[in-house]
């Protein structure tokens, strides 16, 4: 029994908790009488896995059917990972405790970039073969991908048999469908495969074969086996009506979203031009007031969480926020539960809903700026002026706040000395303006903490065909910003630049980068996105000896008629779209929000229907 | 105000073991919510239920006697709040009994403990817990907040029982529990350690009693 071989370990090894299933809400079932067995692996520890809300859903909702078990999978910790590998523990998902490699689905979800690795490191610990090419012809054993990141799925095309695009709720069952009949007649591998990839959104990467020019772009795409030429994502057309779970797994240690999460909305009405979230969600759907409540009072009562937070790209842009708030703060308030509300703009943070969150608990307050001066705000459509900024501030100070952070990024298009230097004045005049206020809280001084991230370019967004500032022009605006801040009454931090190059390539990389994730985990690499194990030095290795130029990825602009490598993926937004808003953002021009004004990205019109 | 006093037994057997003493205070708070049983809240500026353990129980301990102390806002009768937590108590815990709080936590005196080391040559290691057993004193090094000191072990623990099986010496004992000392029995599987060239592995380590001074059951 393996869980005898895990327990004999598990009091070595740092929150065994972790390990050994067992918590309150997970889904066991009698394999005897399952069908079809579905390992959704996260590919990064449980505490940040048992966070994420797509699992959750995607969990609850298999496990809704009788004969299909969905079971969680995680990353193991560093030492709990020697323990596996020296006394022959395979990785196993945490319902059963059966080792992974006998399931029929092997599902990854791809959040970010910095997670590649681990799914190589999840497999080979599981014992499947790490190249797709390398599985048997039996049908068992289907490594499938979900989530943002397979929008360009190609630098781990060569790991995975089947990518699906879009939101999974259907489709997931639609696969698990085909397999079970196809089990059935006893179907092989690539006949499942075959089958599955005349599905509406799902890409089987190996029927694809990308032919290069000489200059390392793209020249066509050859499709075999009667796979589309372009595939679609899929969406859930009635959002108020999708499956959501009324309970969820609830951990005994502590993970980072440790509360129950509503979803409030899918897509993003604002088109900040560098946010990839914003355009590959679309089209913008809502769920009522109504439904909201019904699942989180559902949740609190099955969970037993004292905590809410409200999920989405941006709360306050649903059209019933207001009522929404008042319903859920009357039940929260009552049975003594915490609302938190992340996700806030500036441009509409009323002095009400101010109010609202006050009479819960007093936080810090965030806001995402994200450019210093009002061009370059223009340039990467973040609709926010300064005056709303300062609005915002001196609702926050008048309301007892003493301390503000403020997020920008580096590196954005067309970013000159002048927009960093715009940063530390933007700060200064949010101190004078706390100085000015009369009715300031008492003998306190103001904090502005001022975060810096590097700006990675991304498929799907109008920024997807520019290039990258290099790591000598972001130390210089580092030096920049710091030099410019006169005052202890702002801190400032940044984002190591490295990780957003890795990012940049793993985001906007091509099929050929599939062996230099291989390289680069062989040497090692794995938890990227954790400080103390990100080794940008074996990345570097493992690209060149891959013979593969970084820059051409990450510094270098991508033309408007080049065939990007996710050119194939239909996430809705056209490419028009996208071109014509890059070019809008060189003008420093604008596009008011989809609720304003419609700005033709096209999603409407492939799916049918007017967004509002 | 009206307020109602209770005293809970539970074990906390399986995989519960993995559940830390500071995970299990979470575990707790979520189990009352799910109940819906009326917990008592504290009045400050951050009211929270009130509950405590009597005592902390070591990661990988498993026990059939924990006390969890809470009071409710109402009467309601003892089999009633029972159930209603073992409806939607994790896998492993169960609470076993629910009764008034009799005496105070600081009657507490005394834990027993069972466990079993398993080993490939039990003949031999019986041999050697038995001569540790009978020695004069048993010093171990325990960590306290002032350092590492060392401590004889010897005066306050009690063995009851010591068996050889075909793969294991099964042993139970006393040791002190409560606000003034408090002495594990890994404490005595280390000084074994440092007698014995016989290699041995401990399983099942087990709370099976809280008790007073005068060795009754604490309730």
């Amino acid at each position: 029994m393996l869980k005898d071989k895990i327990e004999k370990h598990l009091l070595e090894v740092q929150k065994p908790s972790r390990y050994i299933g067992g918590e309150v809400g997970s889904v066991i079932k009698d394999k005897s009488k399952v069908d079809v067995r579905f390992a959704f692996c996260f590919p990064d520890t449980y505490d940040i896995g048992m966070s994420h809300l797509g699992m959750k859903i995607l969990y609850s909702l298999t496990n809704e059917r009788e004969n299909y078990w969905c079971e969680r999978c995680f990353a193991p910790s560093e030492d709990f990972e020697a323990v596996m590998r020296e006394n022959d523990i395979p990785l196993y998902a945490l319902e059963s405790l059966d080792p992974i490699k006998d399931f029929d689905f092997i599902g990854f979800t791809m959040q970010y970039e910095l997670s590649y690795a681990n799914v190589l490191n999840m497999l080979d610990l599981a014992g499947i073969p790490i190249f797709s090419k390398d599985r048997t012809q039996e049908l068992t054993q289907i490594v499938i991908a979900g989530g943002p990141c397979v929008c360009n799925p190609e630098p781990l095309a060569d790991f995975f048999d089947i990518c699906v695009l879009g939101e999974g709720e259907e489709v997931n069952l639609e696969l698990m469908d085909l397999y079970y009949e196809l089990k059935k007649e006893g179907a092989t591998r690539d006949e499942f495969l075959r089958k599955a990839c005349q599905i509406e959104g799902v890409y089987v990467p190996k029927f694809y074969e990308f032919v290069y020019k000489d200059d390392g772009t793209i020249d066509h795409i050859e499709t075999t086996n009667g796979a589309p030429e372009v595939i679609r994502k899929r969406i859930i057309r009635d959002l108020d009506k999708v499956y959501y779970p009324d309970n969820f797994v609830v951990p005994f240690t502590e993970i980072v979203q440790d509360r129950v999460s509503v979803e409030v909305l899918r897509g993003c009405i604002r088109g900040c031009r560098f946010c990839q979230a914003g355009f590959i969600y679309r089209p913008f759907r809502e769920k009522h007031a109504e439904t909201v409540c019904r699942s989180a009072k559902n949740l609190c009562k099955n969970t037993g969480y004292d905590e809410i937070s409200l999920a989405s790209l941006s709360t306050s842009d649903h059209s019933e926020i207001d009522p929404m708030l008042t319903k859920l703060l009357d039940y929260t308030v009552s049975e003594k539960i915490n609302l938190s509300l992340p996700s806030l703009r500036v441009d509409n943070f009323s002095e009400s809903l101010l109010e609202k969150i006050k009479r819960v608990r007093k936080s810090g307050l965030t806001f995402a700026a994200e450019g210093g001066t009002q061009r370059l705000r223009d340039v990467i459509n973040k609709n926010v002026s300064e005056e709303e900024i300062m609005n915002t501030c001196r609702i926050a100070f008048e309301g007892g706040y003493s301390s503000v952070k403020l997020y920008f990024m580096m590196g954005l298009p067309t970013e000159t000395d002048e927009d960093i230097v715009g940063i530390a004045e933007l700060a200064n005049r949010i101190i004078d303006l706390y100085y000015s206020i009369e009715n300031r809280p008492k003998g306190r001084g103001v904090q502005i903490s001022i975060s810096c991230a590097t700006f990675v370019p991304k498929p799907f967004t109008p920024f997807q065909f520019e290039p990258q500032d290099t790591r000598e022009m972001i130390e210089h605006k580092q030096k920049l910003l710091l030099d410019s801040i006169k005052t202890k009454k702002i801190k400032v931090s940044y984002h190591n630049p490295d990780v957003s190059m890795l990012e940049v390539i793993l985001a906007k990389g091509d099929r050929r980068l599939c062996k230099a994730v291989y390289a680069a985990w062989k040497k090692g690499c794995k938890f990227d996105s954790w400080d103390e194990y990100f080794h940008f030095d074996k990345w570097l290795e493992a690209f060149e000896e891959c013979g593969i130029d970084t820059s051409f990825y990450a510094n270098r602009r991508f033309e408007y008629d080049e065939i990007l490598p996710w050119d194939h993926l239909d996430y809705l937004v056209s490419k028009e779209f996208l071109v014509r808003e890059n070019k809008t953002a060189r003008q420093s021009k604008t596009t008011p929000n989809c609720r304003l004004r419609c700005s033709g990205c096209g999603v409407n019109k492939k799916v049918g229907r007017e967004c509002f | 105000m009206f307020l109602i006093r209770v005293r809970a037994t539970f074990e906390k057997c399986g995989r519960a073991k993995y559940i830390s003493h500071l995970d299990l205070n979470r575990c707790m708070l979520r189990t009352f919510r799910r109940s819906r049983l009326p917990i008592w809240y504290t009045e400050g500026f951050n009211p929270h239920p009130y509950y405590s353990f009597a005592l902390a129980l070591s990661l990988g301990f498993e026990s059939s006697c924990e006390i969890l102390d809470f009071n409710l806002n109402e009467d309601i009768p003892f089999d009633e709040i029972k159930d209603k937590l073992n409806s939607v108590m994790p896998e492993g815990m169960r609470i076993i009994k629910v009764a008034e709080q009799k005496q105070k936590i600081t009657a507490i005196a005394k834990a027993e403990y069972s466990f079993s080391l398993v080993s490939d040559a039990v003949d031999s290691l019986y041999a050697d817990v038995n001569k540790l057993i009978a020695s004069p004193e048993i010093l171990i090094e325990k960590k306290t907040k002032k350092g590492i000191k060392t401590v004889d072990i010897k005066p306050d623990m009690e063995i009851l029982t010591c068996n050889k099986t075909e793969r294991s010496v099964d042993i139970s004992m006393y040791l002190p529990a409560g606000t003034q000392t408090n002495y594990n029995p890994t404490l005595f599987i280390e000084a074994l350690k440092k007698t014995t060239d016989i290699a041995f592995e401990t399983e099942n380590i087990r709370r099976t009693a809280i008790l007073c001074a005068d060795n009754t059951v604490f309730e």
